[in-house]
């Protein structure tokens, strides 16, 4: 369980970081790789996981949606998704505990490994919901284009 | 003065100056959301009242436009706006994080408050939070007003 300390963290990550990375993250898939915004299905899926599982569960499913043969006209979801965990993995290999701090000291690598996945689920259920939301307005310009 | 009190002096000074900002969105607000949708806004403000972090907010509303149909609620525009064609929720977001930003960041200046550490930046999401929730407020209590005086030809 994070300490008060590292929540303290994570809201000011959230507002300073998480959410302004997020949205430029779906930004530059929708509007420079012209990418199509994350359909309602896929979205609502990665919401439920996000929100209710643990990070490993959270990772197994970006992987599997990004290993699935998808056919020509759904490859944007693949492309998210590839992108997605090279976010996810940087984050949780090197930002989390060089530039977030979050991490704590002296813990035994069971414990840290834990500590590391439990700090990883609330910082990717904060990104994707950032993502979430953009991609809502995303696809509204989209549809209005159309 | 401890220094959320100081917070709280600064914002209640900020809340005089975007009165009329407020007063503006309320109106639209009325006209957009109308009677109907009364709980949308009743939404917003418990969102902003209870939120831990700015983006909540921000998310809410993006929520709020994307689920609205064309041209209606959050994706309304209001003839009497100064941007006649911007619809509600993005005029609001984009006051929130453009006007409302700003007007943190002077506030914590006037406080000495950096944004190098922890201690600070979480300071900063508190002025964040409060000038949010003291407009929010504001354009809420317009809202009710103009749906009860009954202003606009769609809210009254």
């Amino acid at each position: 369980m994070p300490s008060l300390e590292q929540l303290q963290k994570i809201w000011n990550l959230s507002d300073t970081v998480l959410y302004p990375e997020a949205v430029a993250f779906i930004r530059r898939l929708v509007n420079e790789q012209e990418c199509s915004p994350l359909p309602t299905s896929q979205v609502m899926g990665l919401l439920n996981i996000a929100n209710a599982r643990s990070y490993g569960e959270l990772e197994r499913f970006i992987r599997h949606q990004r290993e699935r043969d998808w056919q020509e006209s759904k490859k944007d979801i693949k492309t998210l998704y590839t992108e997605l965990e090279k976010l996810l993995t940087t984050m949780k290999n090197r930002r989390l505990k060089d530039e977030f701090h979050l991490l704590r000291e002296g813990l035994s690598s069971r414990e840290a490994r834990q500590e590391s996945d439990e700090l990883m689920a609330m910082l990717s259920r904060e990104f994707i919901q950032h993502l979430v939301a953009e991609n809502g307005l995303l696809a509204l310009g989209q549809a209005r284009r159309k | 003065m401890n220094i959320e009190m100081q917070i709280i002096r600064e914002v209640n000074i900020q809340a005089e100056n975007f009165y009329d900002d407020a007063i503006g969105f309320g109106n639209h607000a009325a006209y957009a959301l109308r009677k109907e949708h009364r709980s949308q806004l009743t939404g917003l403000e418990n969102i902003a009242n209870s939120a831990l972090k700015v983006a909540d907010i921000l998310d809410y509303i993006k929520r709020q436009t994307a689920r609205s149909k064309e041209s209606e609620g959050w994706r309304q525009s209001f003839p009497q706006a100064a941007n006649q064609r911007e619809a509600f929720g993005p005029a609001l977001l984009r006051y929130l994080e453009e006007e409302l930003h700003k007007k943190h960041n002077s506030i914590a200046r006037r406080l000495g408050i950096g944004d190098q550490t922890d201690e600070d930046r979480q300071l900063r999401r508190s002025i964040y939070l409060h000038l949010i929730r003291q407009f929010v407020r504001q354009m809420v209590i317009q809202y009710e007003y103009w749906l009860t005086v009954g202003n606009g030809k769609k809210g009254a």
